[in-house]
C-alpha cells in the first residue's frame, strides 16, 4: 500500500496537469483569492446628499455624514431626481435626502425624517453606506434632541437599549466570512478534478474500465487522504493566520481529525466519480464549473433557512456541505466535534456510501495481471 | 457551396478566392462541429444540460429572495413581561422564528456553535427595574460566521425592540414621566433600495450568478473544441485556413450560450419580476461582448499551451473565481492592487457594471454601454494573438497530440 501511495505521488509529481491542479491550484488560490476581499469591511462608499432644508441642523448632518468612515460624500446635489440619476449611473452606492421641512418639524417637536436610498445592485455596500448615514443621523439627532429639550424639558429615554455583538467572525470582515470556506473548496475541487484526472488518464492507457487491486485502490486513497490533509494544513496553518481570519478556535487534534473527516468522504466521493471518467480531460470540462454551486448549497452565503427543503437534502449528498459546516465550525466558532454531530454523521455515511461505490467499481474482483503503476502515469 | 473538406493540411488560396475560400471554410468548420457535438454525450453535456441543471439549481435556492423564519434562542432570565413580550415578537416576525429558549447563556451559545439556532437574544434579570431608568439593555448575540444570517437578525432585532420601546413607552412610561417627556425621536430614517425595494438576494445574486457559471461553461466549452483538434490530431483533417474557421467551429457554442443568457434573464426579468429597467438590447449585446472575451481568451490559452488538460486548469483559474473578483458584491475598489488589475481583466467585471447599469438601473445609455468597450478590447487582446498562436499550432502536427 505504501509503495502504491509512493508510485501515485510521483505520477502525479510527474504529470504537469495533476500537479497544477493538486499542488499548484491551492497554492495560487491562496496567494490570489484573498486579495478580491482584502478591504475586508466597507470602507468609504461613495454617497450623494441633497439638503433641500439647507438649515444649520441639516448642514451638521452634512458634515457628521462627511466624517463618517463608511461613508464618502462625492456630492452634494440640488434635487432627488439628480441623485437618482448619479446613482442609475453607478457614480454613487447610496443618497441621503433632507427634505424641506426637516429642522422646521425637529422644531415643532416632530420627527424630522431623511430618505436614504440604497443601490439595488449594491446590497452590501449600499446597507453599509445606509448604516454609515444611520450612524451620522443619530449623532444629529442627539443634538436636536437637546435644542427640542431647551423647548419642551428632557425627554424621557427609550425602555430598552439593544446591544449586539457579532460572535465567532469578531471583526465581521468579509473575506473572513467567505474564504474559510472557499478554500475548503477548493481542498474539494483540486481533490475531485486531480484523482479523476489521474484515473481518467490511466482507464485511458488501459483501454478499459480500470481495475485495480484493493491494495493499490487503497494506495490511491491514502495519496488523496494525503495531499488533501497537507492543504488543510497549508490553509488552516499558514493562509488563515496571514490573512488573520479566524482558525482553530476548537481544539487542534479536533481541527484535525474534522479535516480528516471532510477529506476523506471527498477522496471516496471523488474516486466513486473517477471511476465514471473515460478520459483524461473529462472532469475538468464537467467539473471546473461545480465550485460556484458548491460554495452556495454549503449554506455560508446563504443560509439553509433560506434554501426550500428538497434542496437542503440534496446538498447533503456532496461533502462540501457537511464539511464547510464543520471546518468553519470547527476554525472559528470552536467547541467540539460534537457540537457539529450531524455533519460529522453526514460525512461519516459519504465516506462510507462513497468509498463502498469505488470499491465496487475500481477494485479488481481477484489479483489479476496488476496494471502497474498504471494510476496516473503521463502518456 | 462546398462541403468538402480540403484534404491538404496547408491550402494556399489564391488570392481572388479569398473571400469565397474564408466562407467556405467558415461553413465547413460550423458543419463538422455540430456533426461532432452531436457525437460527443460528454462535450454535448457542457453545452446542453450543465448550464440549465447549474443554474437552475441557485434559481431554486434564491428564490425566497430572503431571509425567513431564522431560529432564534431567547433566554429570558428576567421571567417578565418584557421576555414574553420580545419573544411573541420573534415569533410574529417575518425573518425570525422563536427555537430555543434555554436556560443561561452557556446553553444559547453551544446551540449558536452548534448551528441550531443563529442568534440568541438575552434580556437580564434587572430589566423590568431598568426600564424606567430607561435605556435596559437587551443582548443580541449573531453568529457573524453567516453575515446574511447575521444582518436579518440584526435589522429584525432593531425593529423589534424599537416597536417594544414605543408600546412600553405608551403603555408604562406616560402613566409616570411628565408630560410632553414622553415624544417622537427627533430624527429618525426612512432607508429603502431602489430598483430593488425588498433588498432582495434573489435578484442581486442571480443576475450576476446566472452569467458566472454560463460564462465559465462557455470558456470550458471553447478550449474543449479548439483543444481537442490538437490533442487528437485531427487539426490535420479539419485544416483551418484562416479566422473563417475558427469563426464557424465557435459559433455554435457562442448561439448556445446566447440562448442560456437570454433564458436566464428571461427568468429573472419575466417570471420572476426582476424587470429590466434600461436597454434589453444592450444586455443581449452585452452577453455577447462578454463571450466573444472569454472566446478570444480561450484561443489564447490553446494556442499558447497547445495542450487541452493545460488550457482547462488555466480557464479554471482564470475564469473560475471571476463571481469574487467581479466587485459586484464586495466593492472592488478596496482590494490590493493585484486584485483591481486582476479584476479589470476579467471580462465579467465589466459585464457586472452593464448588468448594474442597464438591468437593475436605467443609466443613459451612453454610460451604459461603456462596459462594451473593455469586453471588445480582451476579445482582440487576447483573441489577435491568440487566433495567430493557434493557427499555427494547427497546422504544425509536431503541437498535436500532447496532453
Amino acid at each position: 500500500m505504501l509503495s502504491a501511495l509512493r508510485a501515485f505521488l510521483a505520477a502525479v509529481l510527474a504529470d504537469r496537469a495533476a500537479a497544477l491542479l493538486l499542488v499548484g491550484a491551492p497554492l495560487l488560490y491562496a496567494l490570489f483569492y484573498p486579495s478580491a476581499y482584502s478591504g475586508e469591511v466597507v470602507r468609504k462608499a461613495p454617497v450623494v446628499v441633497v439638503d433641500e432644508d439647507g438649515s444649520a441642523i441639516s448642514r451638521r448632518l452634512v458634515a457628521a455624514l462627511a466624517a463618517e468612515p463608511r461613508v464618502h460624500l462625492v456630492a452634494s446635489l440640488a434635487s432627488p431626481a439628480e441623485a437618482q440619476l448619479w446613482l442609475a449611473e453607478d457614480r454613487a452606492v447610496a443618497a441621503v435626502l433632507v427634505p424641506a421641512d426637516f429642522s422646521r418639524r425637529i422644531a415643532r417637536g416632530e420627527t424630522g425624517t431623511v430618505a436614504l436610498v440604497g443601490h439595488g445592485a449594491h446590497l452590501l455596500q449600499g446597507s453599509a453606506a445606509l448604516a454609515g448615514a444611520g450612524a451620522a443621523l443619530a449623532e444629529t439627532g442627539r443634538e436636536a434632541a437637546l435644542a427640542q429639550a431647551r423647548a419642551a424639558g428632557p425627554p424621557a429615554p427609550p425602555a430598552l437599549a439593544l446591544v449586539t455583538r457579532p460572535l465567532f467572525n469578531v471583526r465581521e470582515g468579509y473575506g473572513a466570512a467567505v474564504f474559510p470556506g472557499v478554500a475548503f473548496v477548493i481542498v474539494h475541487q483540486t481533490l475531485l478534478l486531480g484523482l479523476a484526472l489521474v484515473a481518467g488518464t490511466a482507464r485511458e492507457r488501459l483501454g478499459r474500465p480500470l481495475r485495480l487491486p484493493l491494495r493499490q485502490l487503497a494506495g490511491l486513497a491514502l495519496g488523496g487522504l494525503v495531499l488533501g490533509m497537507v492543504q488543510t494544513v497549508w490553509f488552516v496553518g499558514f493562509v488563515f493566520w496571514l490573512h488573520d481570519y479566524p482558525r482553530a478556535a476548537a481544539p487542534l487534534a479536533e481541527v484535525l481529525a474534522g479535516a480528516a473527516l471532510f477529506v476523506a468522504a471527498t477522496v471516496a466521493a471523488a474516486l466513486a466519480a473517477a471511476s465514471l471518467v473515460t478520459a483524461r480531460e473529462q472532469p475538468l470540462q464537467l467539473g471546473l464549473a461545480l465550485s460556484l454551486p458548491l460554495f452556495f448549497l454549503a449554506g455560508i452565503s446563504w443560509p439553509a433557512e433560506a434554501t426550500p427543503l428538497p434542496l437542503q437534502a440534496f446538498a447533503r449528498l456532496f461533502p462540501t456541505t457537511s464539511g464547510l459546516e464543520l471546518m468553519v465550525g470547527l476554525n472559528q466558532m470552536g467547541g467540539r466535534l460534537a457540537d457539529h454531530l450531524p455533519a460529522v454523521l453526514n460525512l461519516l455515511l459519504l465516506a462510507l456510501g462513497y468509498g463502498l461505490l469505488a470499491a465496487a467499481r475500481l477494485a479488481a474482483p481477484a489479483p489479476a495481471p496488476a496494471p502497474g503503476a498504471a494510476a496516473g502515469r503521463r502518456r | 457551396m462546398s462541403g468538402a473538406v480540403p484534404a491538404a493540411p496547408r491550402p494556399a488560396a489564391p488570392f481572388p478566392a479569398a473571400a469565397a475560400g474564408a466562407r467556405a471554410g467558415f461553413r465547413a468548420s460550423l458543419r463538422r462541429e455540430i456533426a461532432f457535438l452531436g457525437r460527443s454525450p460528454v462535450d454535448l453535456a457542457l453545452l446542453a444540460v450543465l448550464p440549465l441543471l447549474l443554474c437552475a439549481l441557485l434559481s431554486w435556492q434564491l428564490a425566497g429572495g430572503v431571509v425567513r423564519g431564522l431560529p432564534v434562542a431567547v433566554v429570558a432570565a428576567d421571567g417578565s413581561a418584557i421576555g414574553r413580550g420580545l419573544m411573541a415578537a420573534i415569533e410574529a416576525a417575518p425573518g425570525l422564528r422563536l427555537a430555543a429558549k434555554p436556560a443561561d447563556m452557556a446553553e444559547a451559545e453551544r446551540l449558536l456553535r452548534a448551528g441550531a439556532v443563529r442568534a440568541a437574544v438575552l434580556v437580564p434579570a434587572d430589566a423590568p427595574a431598568r426600564i424606567h431608568a430607561g435605556a435596559a439593555p437587551v443582548l443580541l448575540l449573531v453568529n457573524a460566521s453567516v453575515p446574511a444570517a447575521a444582518a436579518t437578525a440584526e435589522r429584525e432585532m432593531a425593529a423589534i425592540v424599537a416597536h417594544a420601546n414605543a408600546v412600553l413607552a405608551r403603555e408604562r412610561l406616560a402613566a409616570v414621566a411628565p408630560p410632553g417627556a414622553v415624544r417622537p425621536p427627533p430624527v429618525a430614517a426612512l432607508a429603502t433600495f431602489a430598483w430593488n425595494a425588498p433588498a432582495s438576494q434573489e435578484f442581486q445574486l442571480l443576475s450576476l450568478l446566472h452569467p458566472a457559471i454560463l460564462h465559465l461553461l462557455f470558456m470550458l466549452a471553447a478550449v474543449s473544441a479548439l483543444g481537442r483538434e490538437l490533442r487528437d490530431g485531427t487539426a490535420r483533417s479539419w485544416a483551418p485556413a484562416g479566422p473563417a474557421a475558427l469563426a464557424g467551429k465557435l459559433l455554435p457554442h457562442l448561439l448556445v450560450f446566447l440562448g442560456w443568457s437570454a433564458l436566464a434573464i428571461l427568468w429573472l426579468a419575466g417570471v420572476r419580476g426582476w424587470r429590466v429597467e434600461g436597454s434589453l438590447p444592450l444586455l443581449l449585446l452585452g452577453s455577447l461582448a462578454m463571450y466573444l472575451a472569454y472566446a478570444g481568451v480561450a484561443l489564447l490559452l490553446v494556442g499558447a499551451t497547445r495542450t487541452l488538460s493545460q488550457s482547462l486548469s488555466l480557464t479554471g483559474l482564470y475564469a473560475g473565481a471571476s463571481f469574487a473578483f467581479a466587485g459586484a458584491i464586495f466593492p472592488q475598489q478596496q482590494a490590493n492592487a493585484f486584485g483591481r488589475v486582476w479584476s479589470d481583466l476579467l471580462p465579467f467585471t465589466h459585464f457586472a457594471r452593464l448588468v448594474a447599469r442597464t438591468w437593475v438601473a436605467d443609466a443613459p445609455l451612453a454610460l451604459a454601454a461603456q462596459p462594451l468597450l473593455p469586453m471588445l478590447a480582451i476579445a482582440l487582446a487576447a483573441g489577435i494573438p491568440g487566433a495567430l498562436l493557434y493557427l499555427r499550432a494547427a497546422r504544425a502536427p509536431s503541437a498535436w497530440g500532447r496532453r
